[in-house]
């Protein structure tokens, strides 16, 4: 039987895996670093290290950047120098402790040591200046955005530099989310023009430092930038939506990237869930997808499910194919 | 091309610096202010088509909206009656819980540059304010509520049935957002659905229509 890591590069490579890997179990993520990320808890708001309010609805499952007049944080962004100031990554070895020795503790010929990053790029635009604002300010505003997106991508790139420095990761999962589920918020030529260089370097730049495995959160529609994906240097896609056309993306783009998703959070992780529900979307999935390139997951962007049970569940479905399938 | 059609090709562009003063010239050149305006809701209605069919992006779609704002400021003064507002009133907003806004701006601006007056109740908008607002404002031919999360389509319910329920009439229902469909939206008993932006538009006249033929 494979490891769990060997399991993943034979199926990403397209090798002789010898089962399904199964959603998130390859990557240990580590989570406790001392670079601050301010999140609300459920019922709170909260002003983050970036001065972006965010607010936590009770009851509901996530936390949302408030945009009215009074919290955003850029208003015009010809004055972005003015307003956006980026938090420090600079912490002592003491601070690092605890992410450090969760990175000692795991065993590496089984799992990926991985570094966490959100939000990207896109996400840090629209946190700023409210969505709308930052997709007019593409068109209307393109000196100023690129000025922007270079501050924001220097500030990722001293991150990675501190989280190699620490954790000496095999892997990077990073969010950015491209898109909704039918389309991506910005045309693939104006992504081309904005984001692929800076990503380009980004990704270049972990590679350079020892980094394996590129895994990229996008929960949206954007089959259309997977070329872009591949020339970023992303391995694998987490997050790819049903909508994209999974098996056709597998079968045009296999041995260059790999889709981990497909088993849409929407429609097996709900309040009134069932085991049965979440086993025929599974089963699709993994009979659509096929062993090679793809690893089924929920498409949330986490090893968890916003209702206890799901991903469990989820997990012991994916089990049960790959009994089935190998 | 006409001068006219050129206001039309440069709302569809979203060339928000050139619209003002092309309408300017077209008013100067005689042409009547609702014939203009007229114009200026086709090109949108192409816009919304494209932005359906996949063509463009929420950007084109956003910066077409905001030229079509920028030509209709100029109109104003010149339209008879209230506003550019043609097919009546529009409440619209994101149900109790749910602080998406993204979708349900979008859809807004799309409603509002096909001639409805449009008033957003924003975001995490309890049952209560929607019928309020029904009652507050005139001429409210169309309610549209939006949910983005599956916790959030029980608030959907309620609030299509509260409306439902009212004693208020002469308006429809049409709902939307990620986890909303056509079949979701029948059992609620809402009267219409849609997926985008751009078809929200057209379903929202299509609703407004069958208001007037019954």
């Amino acid at each position: 039987m494979l490891t769990i890591r060997e399991n993943l590069l034979e199926t990403i490579k397209g090798g002789n895996p010898d089962r399904f890997v199964k959603q998130y179990e390859f990557l240990e993520i580590i989570d406790k670093v001392p670079i601050k990320r301010i999140k609300p808890k459920p019922g709170e708001e909260i002003k983050n290290e970036w001065g972006i309010t965010f607010k936590w609805p009770k009851g509901q499952l996530g936390d949302f950047p408030v945009h009215d007049e009074e919290h955003i944080v850029l208003k015009d962004v010809r004055e972005w120098k003015k307003y956006v100031k980026a938090p420090s990554v600079i912490f002592s070895e003491e601070e690092w402790q605890v992410a450090v020795k969760h990175a000692e503790s795991v065993n590496r010929k089984e799992k990926f040591v991985t570094g966490f990053v959100a939000p990207g790029l896109f996400e840090m635009t629209h946190h700023l200046m409210r969505m709308e604002n930052a997709l007019m300010n593409y068109y209307e505003e393109p000196e100023k955005m690129h000025e922007l997106l270079d501050y924001l991508m220097e500030y990722e790139l001293k991150y990675a530099e501190q989280l190699i420095k620490y954790l000496k990761p095999d892997a990077i999962f990073h969010h950015d989310d491209w898109g909704s589920q039918t389309s991506t918020f910005i045309s693939p030529k104006m992504f081309e023009e904005f984001f692929v260089p800076r990503y380009k370097k980004i990704y270049k730049y972990y590679k350079d430092n020892g980094v394996e495995l590129i895994v990229h959160h996008c929960d949206s529609y954007a089959a259309t930038l997977v070329p872009y994906m591949i020339e970023m240097g992303i391995d694998i896609w987490q997050g790819t939506m049903s909508t994209n056309n999974t098996p056709e993306l597998i079968d045009k783009y296999g041995g260059q990237i790999s889709f981990m998703g497909d088993i849409d959070s929407g429609v097996v992780d709900f309040p009134d869930w069932t085991p049965e529900n979440t086993a025929k979307y599974v089963e699709e999935s993994c009979r659509r997808c096929g062993k090679l390139y793809y690893i089924p997951c929920l498409t949330q962007g986490g090893d968890y499910s916003s209702f206890e049970g799901v991903y469990e569940n989820a997990s012991e479905e994916i089990d049960k194919m790959s009994k089935v399938m190998f | 091309m006409s001068k006219i059609q050129e206001v039309k090709v440069n709302v569809e562009e979203g060339k928000t610096k050139i619209v003002p003063s092309l309408v300017q010239e077209v008013l100067d050149e005689g042409e009547k202010a609702e014939d203009i305006l007229e114009v200026m809701i086709k090109a949108m209605n192409v816009v919304g088509d494209r932005f359906s069919a996949g063509e463009i992006f929420v950007p084109e779609m956003l910066l077409a909206a905001k030229a079509m704002a920028s030509g209709v400021e100029i109109l104003k003064p010149h339209l008879t009656g209230e506003g550019s507002s043609s097919l009546g009133t529009c409440i619209i907003g994101t149900v109790l819980g749910d602080l998406h806004d993204i979708g349900k701006n979008l859809v807004a601006m799309m409603i509002e540059s096909v001639g409805f007056n449009v008033i957003d109740l924003g975001v995490d908008v309890p049952k209560e304010k929607f019928i309020d607002a029904v009652k507050e404002n005139d001429d409210v031919k169309l309610v549209a509520c939006s949910a983005l999360l599956t916790t959030t389509m029980p608030a959907l319910k309620e609030t299509v049935k509260a409306l439902k329920e009212s004693d208020l009439t002469g308006f429809k229902v049409i709902v939307g957002g990620a986890p909303i469909t056509n079949e979701f939206a029948m059992e609620i008993g809402a009267d219409g659905y849609s997926s985008d932006a751009g078809s929200a538009a057209t379903k929202a006249k299509e609703l407004v229509k069958e208001l007037a033929i019954a």
